[in-house]
């Protein structure tokens, strides 16, 4: 198996390398809606000296903190699988004895954080420089503790994707329902706003809710602002969400391949 | 290492390979009118239309046989062998394949066949076909001595060394159907769903793909089921044809004997010496012909065939007469139509 992986890797490698422009101008989509929030909410705490307590220099922090978060959680199955459903080309990943999603499409996801990284730790370094971050809160213990809590945010939002994209199997078309859970991503994980300016109500939801793992939950820990019972917390839900995310992608696959109607392969 | 003219004698123990009963599938697909209003309609109130794509199929075909599947476009049959090869779920019936129930996707089953599309890629097209290989080499678990060995078989069949660096989409159509099998056959599968495999490549080009299927399946003694729009094909290629139309089996038997059925007569070229008012009706249908040798088509009824011959030679005066069977064109296309 780690031999398929490997191959795997070698293949999506070589293919994203050769498209350059495509390559800078998603990292580029990827890099702007951080540094607006980051440029909004810096502006409005200098006018008022803090927002709920958090400095300029605080959200300076949260925000570049969430640039490798972000980078490290989140996935890109939709624009792997979607178009592939939709248009049958599904029909040869089906024919070879692995699973597509499980092989392919992660490593298709993994390749694309790995050569995404090598174009924005020169920009995160730039934009420290910049923006003068303060990171002196955060420890090698705090980084290790957060390890765990960024794989679970990636498992569970890479089976959540995957399920969601698995939609196309009856929709043939996802991508606004996409746009949706993008946006219901956006609110509840921390990346608009950090949580703890939220109403208590949307706060009380997002913690029962996976999505604060994908962003807020590693950033907190990381940054050594949350509390080890909040994170014991955390990680309990996740585990949970881990486990339905699971037997979510299991069954709303097995049930679209049934109905897969590989039109025109 | 395995050997494939090892593989080949045992393959050819003449047991069932694929068996089919009663194989059915039938799409729900939308419909509406044309026009803005039924645009609009359709969004609110959505109507579906049960298409039976295949209705009621059954086969059986041996290990090692070569079957040519033929039917006119939209007959059922890529959907009879996405079925089979375990893409689509059927609405009824069922379906043996080595043993396996196609659908049911069992690794050992994706791990002993194939299906090659000539109308569709499975190489990524960004990469040249050797990491392609290299990747399958991986994904069926073949060993480097396994792997170099059929590639190298397969590279003396099809010449594949001078295409194998190039990314595939920088090759031609009939050198990416070249690399396209060989994607599907590098796990040297005991069956083999090939559907138009020929499609849109130059003459020279059929037939080579035509010497290395008849080679490969001489080799190997793989089941093949193939379906083509070019009769050169299948009758290069298939003693036995299956016929389908509407989704039903029309016909199931050799190519001969479907001649024979459906198409018992012969066809009398002749060209006359001189310009004569002959009335050449009277001896059998006269049909349009391409005329370019002067020779006109005459259709008679096999049984007659050899008495009419006779007569016409004696009453007529002949520069030249032939006796042909009918094109194996027309006979499926009475095929289909029966």
């Amino acid at each position: 198996m780690l031999q398929i992986y490997r191959r795997l890797w070698q293949v999506n490698w070589a293919e994203q390398w050769q498209y350059r422009a495509n390559l800078l101008m998603y990292l580029l989509y990827w890099l702007v809606s951080p540094i607006v929030y980051l440029a909004v909410w810096t502006t409005i705490a200098n006018s008022q000296g803090s927002v709920n307590g958090l400095t300029a220099n605080d959200f300076v922090t949260y925000y570049l903190t969430l640039l490798i978060v972000d980078q490290l959680t989140s996935e890109i199955t939709i624009h792997i699988l979607a178009y592939k459903i939709q248009d049958g080309t599904l029909s040869g990943d089906l024919l070879r004895p692995i699973h597509p999603i499980l092989t392919n499409c992660l490593v298709n996801n993994l390749a694309m954080k790995v050569l995404n990284f090598i174009v924005l730790i020169p920009i995160w370094l730039l934009l420290c420089l910049l923006f003068h971050p303060n990171f002196s809160s955060v420890t090698i213990y705090s980084v290790l503790l957060a390890i765990p809590a960024i794989l679970l945010g990636f498992a569970i939002s890479f089976l959540l994707g995957a399920s969601l994209t698995c939609l196309a199997f009856w929709t043939t078309r996802v991508y606004s329902i996409g746009e949706f859970y993008y946006a219901v991503v956006l609110l509840f994980s921390g990346q608009f706003v950090p949580l703890q300016l939220m109403p208590p109500v949307i706060q009380r939801l997002a913690w029962f809710l996976p999505f604060q793992l994908f962003r807020f939950t590693p950033i907190e820990i990381i940054l050594n602002q949350m509390p080890a019972d909040v994170i014991l917390r955390n990680y309990i839900v996740g585990v949970i969400w881990l486990i339905i995310s699971i037997f979510l992608f299991n069954w709303i696959w097995r049930q679209g391949v049934k109905r897969f109607s590989a039109v025109g392969a | 290492m395995i050997n494939f003219i090892d593989s080949c004698y045992n393959a050819n123990l003449m047991t069932e390979a694929i068996l089919v009963e009663k194989l059915s599938k039938t799409y729900q697909v939308p419909e509406r009118e044309g026009g803005f209003g039924a645009a609009v309609g359709g969004f609110f109130h959505r109507k579906y239309k049960d298409v039976n794509a295949v209705q009621q199929v059954s086969f059986t075909i041996q290990s090692g046989e070569m079957v040519g599947f033929l039917g006119p476009n939209g007959a059922g049959k890529t959907t009879t062998l996405k079925m089979l090869s375990g893409l689509l779920h059927p609405t009824g019936g069922q379906a043996h394949v080595l043993g396996f129930t196609p659908w049911e996707r069992k690794r050992d089953f994706l791990q002993t066949m194939t299906l090659v599309m000539g109308q569709r890629s499975r190489l990524s097209w960004d990469i040249p076909a050797a990491d392609s290989f290299l990747l399958n080499q991986a994904i069926y678990r073949l060993s480097d001595a396994d792997y170099q060995h059929t590639l190298k078989e397969l590279d003396d069949l099809l010449e594949l060394s001078p295409i194998l660096r190039k990314p595939v989409r920088n090759l031609s159509l009939g050198e990416r159907m070249k690399c396209e099998l060989a994607a599907g056959l590098l796990h040297r599968p005991k069956v083999l769903f090939l559907d138009e495999p020929t499609i849109g490549l130059d003459i020279t080009a059929q037939a080579r793909i035509r010497t290395f299927l008849e080679a490969y399946n001489r080799r190997t003694g793989a089941t093949i089921l193939l379906t083509s729009h070019y009769m050169a094909d299948v009758t290069a290629l298939c003693e036995r044809v299956i016929i389908i139309h509407h989704g039903q089996l029309k016909y199931d038997g050799g190519l001969t004997d479907l001649s024979r059925r459906v198409a018992p007569f012969k066809l009398i070229a002749v060209a006359l010496g001189d310009p004569c008012p002959c009335d050449l009706s009277s001896y059998g249908t006269l049909l349009p012909s391409g005329d370019e040798d002067g020779k006109q088509l005459i259709q008679v009824s096999t049984r007659d065939v050899a008495a009419i011959t006779a007569r016409m030679l004696a009453e007529l005066p002949i520069h030249d007469l032939t006796i042909e069977d009918p094109p194996i064109e027309d006979v499926i296309e009475r095929a289909f139509q029966g």
